[in-house]
């Protein structure tokens, strides 16, 4: 079996890391910017990249900075922000055709990797400061857009018994920060938190496609300035284990809705670096992730509570999360069911078709990762980000080896913490 | 087997039409580990009414097409989603406006894994009772989607725009609908559409076409199927008219939703003609409205849209649509404003820069598609249905005329074709 093999170097304290392949017809840019998640930075962190994405200096219009993507045959360009673990990770992206299938003069990865590296490290600055009409632009964009998670009430509930679970620790940070914090900010005062980002941020570039490692260096040394880095690799995590809570914490809140959302969130003590990483992911499996888990088989297919029940395993802060969309007033008979496929779990009650099936589908997830440039980089900064070396052939490897003895262990370890349901105003309360 | 080269694109598409009717594609991509494939249809939520040549006229309640999809995982055996775990498969299926898809992707097994997928999809087995408890589950999957804002905006403006064609029905139907559908109507419509007259497969991935198409055909000569006539459809007469100028729904959100759109009245009646107003549509769309267009600058520092705003086309044969908007803190600002910037486009007419810059985005979209399994079988499919072959698409892009699109600007943008939707909260009404 091929494994793919990103070939790395440092330049200026940024990690590289590129896989040389014919296999897409796009070039795939990722570039990782990941901080300690702190309340203090969260939110003006959370805020730069949209005000970068309004211009550069080589593009400080937003109009130009656009007809410049689509120029590049519509190059795809985008960025996220999101939680791993305890780190806020801002992360851009770039997708853009092979030259090999169009007629352009310049190298479409050339004027891509500059177009990146002048957004990210060459913004537009007017007075040592951002752009006031930019900042202010953004800063109510990503208010519209906090306050806006309520609009969905998968994501809500999901956010809110995180944040219910995970009080006491960053965890419970919203990616994008807070609106009080954001109304604080000046253009003035997101510039500095901008210099400050970008000295200490640890950054990983990623490209696959049709490249070498030395063209991709020096197009790095050429558009990637940045001077004095000081932190280039994650620190190790901080474990925030509860064991202390035995009880259960009950939220309920209420909202003008149809479907109840019932969630709850489980304490697995175990990330992507520990070695029980497969057995976790397995246990995630069994319970949750397929059509053929336990919360899907019961709640879903025999008792016809729920079209939706599934987990998740966020396997940089060793949590697990349960989702379930229910009539209201089945509250009490699919919490009592979902506890039951928890208790199952605990006392080995898993037979060979959930073990075996719950296998062949993480082993094909893991395959597949190969089909994909950008889940290949994915992939393989999950590596990075946990400091632990683990090929997808390793993984599965690992995954073949997990017995039902094993998965109970662990299941003993996890801890159910909170339930968290959203309900219509109609209730006693 | 018939191979159709497209040289410029390194692709190319191995076809055959099987004695039954069934036409199967298949597109090897050297390299890759996944294969994924689909089994679809040419049958959904709008097909209500309908005629076998030979047979009675028949009338169906809304939301069956989806409700036979739901049931056809169900088989003698138990759940079909169980073997295609036990074959490392994950399968899947989707019911639209046109078409009911079947799907699986998998890394292993590939053989068996296509059988599955045949076999399920051509042995429907459900009980009085089984039909009975699926209610619940879909009546959960209508909740849901009552719940969700961006949803509900999207069908309420379909439904603002049509009086009589079902393509302003709910997919899923409503509570009430699903609950008249018995078993004999589920097999009624599945022995219309899913003759292999009325489908196709489509297989894409690390695969030897002739091995493959080895194995479907023995698959398919092992199974009996008479002949069918032609199915014919009826649609009532639907005015030019749109139904409702203003739809309003109230839901909790952050900020209102504000959707609108044009409805036409002069349709295409031949795939060539389809496809080329559908390509004429998105360019002028994109420059109109896409993110590096005047309008959409101008709207955004007036804070009326956010980055979410969005537009696409619907072109069929029976209907044809836009859709355009987003959120807006002031749906009637927005649409006045809106107005005013497309008569002023209409009056200057679009340049040839901004013109060649779209195109040049769209057609380095169309190859950045090709890079996906899983977008190359969806949309070829849903061309083939259409009998237009996807691949044309190039050529369509790199042929458009300027005074073309400035034709459809004139013709497209007529206010007395236009709906609107809008959900907002109680409190902003």
């Amino acid at each position: 079996m091929s494994k793919p093999l990103f070939e790395r170097t440092k330049v200026n304290q940024i990690r590289l890391h590129v896989l040389p392949t014919k296999r897409f017809k796009t070039y795939a840019i990722s570039v990782y910017l990941g901080s300690p998640l702190s309340e203090s930075t969260v939110t003006p962190f959370g805020l730069i990249p949209f005000v970068l994405r309004r211009g550069s200096m080589k593009y400080p219009d937003t109009k130009q900075f656009r007809e410049k993507l689509d120029d590049m045959y519509g190059a795809g360009f985008g960025f996220d922000v999101v939680k791993r673990g305890d780190h806020q990770i801002i992360k851009f992206q770039m997708d853009v055709i092979n030259d090999h299938f169009v007629n352009e003069k310049e190298s479409l990865l050339k004027q891509s990797m500059q177009f990146l590296g002048s957004t990210i490290t060459n913004p537009y600055i007017e007075n040592d400061a951002f752009s006031k009409t930019y900042v202010s632009a953004e800063k109510n964009t990503v208010q519209k857009r906090i306050e806006g998670l309520i609009n969905d009430k998968i994501r809500y509930a999901a956010e809110r018994c995180i944040q219910e679970m995970c009080k006491n620790e960053p965890y419970r940070l919203y990616a994008l920060g807070q609106i009080s914090d954001l109304q604080k900010i000046t253009s003035s005062t997101l510039y500095e938190e901008y210099k400050r980002w970008l000295r200490d941020a640890v950054i990983d570039i990623y490209v696959v496609g049709d490249t070498s490692l030395n063209e991709v260096q020096s197009l790095i040394e050429q558009y990637f300035p940045i001077h004095n880095k000081q932190q280039t690799e994650y620190e190790a995590k901080e474990r925030y284990i509860n064991s202390s809570q035995k009880q259960i914490k009950s939220v309920v809140e209420e909202l003008d809705v149809t479907q109840g959302k019932l969630n709850m969130g489980l304490r697995a003590n175990v990330t992507y670096s520990d070695t029980e990483y497969p057995t976790a992911l397995m246990y995630n499996g069994i319970l949750g992730s397929f059509p053929h888990s336990k919360l899907f088989v019961n709640v879903r297919e025999k008792e016809s509570l729920a079209y939706y029940s599934s987990s998740r395993f966020e396997g940089h802060k060793g949590i697990i999360t349960i989702h379930s969309g229910i009539e209201i007033n089945n509250y009490d008979k699919a919490v009592e069911i979902i506890k039951k496929q928890i208790d199952d779990l605990r006392n080995g009650v898993i037979n060979d078709i959930e073990l075996t099936h719950t296998k062949a589908m993480i082993s094909n997830q893991l395959q597949e990762i190969q089909d994909s440039a950008f889940e290949m980089i994915g992939f393989d900064f999950n590596n990075i980000l946990s400091g632990k070396e683990r090929t997808s052939e390793e993984l599965i490897q690992e995954i073949n080896e997990v017995n039902v003895q094993a998965i109970s262990a662990f299941a003993e370890k996890v801890d159910l913490e909170t339930i968290y349901f959203l309900r219509d105003k109609k209730g006693e309360s | 087997m018939k191979t159709l080269p497209y040289e410029k694109l390194n692709e190319t598409i191995f076809f055959n039409q099987l004695d039954n009717g069934l036409k199967v594609f298949i597109l090897p991509k050297p390299g890759f580990k996944k294969t994924f494939a689909t089994f679809s249809t040419n049958y959904g939520s709008v097909d209500n009414h309908f005629q076998v040549e030979g047979k009675e006229k028949v009338k169906v309640p809304d939301g069956i097409a989806h409700f036979l999809e739901h049931k056809m995982f169900e088989e003698p055996s138990g759940d079909v989603f169980s073997q295609f775990s036990s074959q490392g498969a994950s399968a899947n299926a989707f019911t639209s406006f046109d078409r009911t898809v079947y799907l699986f992707s998998a890394t292993e097994q590939i053989d068996n894994n296509i059988e599955t997928l045949l076999n399920f999809v051509q042995n429907p087995y459900f009980t009085a009772e089984s039909v009975e408890k699926e209610k619940g589950i879909i009546g959960q999957e209508i909740n849901m989607y009552r719940d969700n804002p961006d949803w509900r905006c999207y069908f309420g403006l379909i439904d603002a725009m049509y009086h009589t064609h079902p393509v302003h029905i709910d997919i899923a139907g409503t509570i009430e609908s699903i609950s008249r559908i018995t078993k004999e109507q589920l097999l009624e419509c599945y022995y219309t559409f899913y003759h292999p007259s009325n489908m196709n497969l489509f297989i894409v991935g690390g695969v030897e076409p002739e091995h493959i198409m080895q194995v479907i055909t023995q698959n398919q000569n092992s199974k009996k199927y008479e002949k069918q006539g032609d199915i014919e459809r009826y649609f009532d007469n639907e005015p030019a008219s749109v139904k409702e100028a203003k739809k309003i729904t109230i839901l909790p959100v952050s900020l209102p939703k504000c959707l609108f759109g044009f409805k036409e009245s002069e349709l295409e009646t031949e795939p060539t003609g389809l496809l080329q107003r559908e390509c004429e549509m998105k360019i002028l769309m994109d420059i109109l409205f896409g993110s590096s267009s005047g309008i959409y600058q101008k709207l955004y520092d007036e804070k009326l849209i956010t980055d979410q705003f969005s537009h696409e086309y619907n072109g069929q044969y029976d209907y044809a649509f836009s859709i355009i908007g987003g959120e807006t803190r002031d749906p009637k600002t927005l649409l006045k404003r809106v107005r005013e910037e497309i008569e002023h486009v209409m009056n200057q007419g679009i340049n040839v820069v901004d013109f060649e810059r779209s195109r040049k985005k769209k057609i380095g979209s169309f190859l950045r598609m090709l890079n996906s399994p899983e977008s190359i079988a969806s949309e070829f499919t849903r061309y083939q249905f259409k009998n237009i072959d996807m691949f044309d698409i190039l050529k369509t892009y790199e042929n458009i005329k300027l005074e073309k699109i400035n034709n459809r600007l004139q013709a497209h943008f007529d206010w007395d074709k236009m709906s609107v939707s809008i959900v907002q909260s109680e409190e902003s009404k």
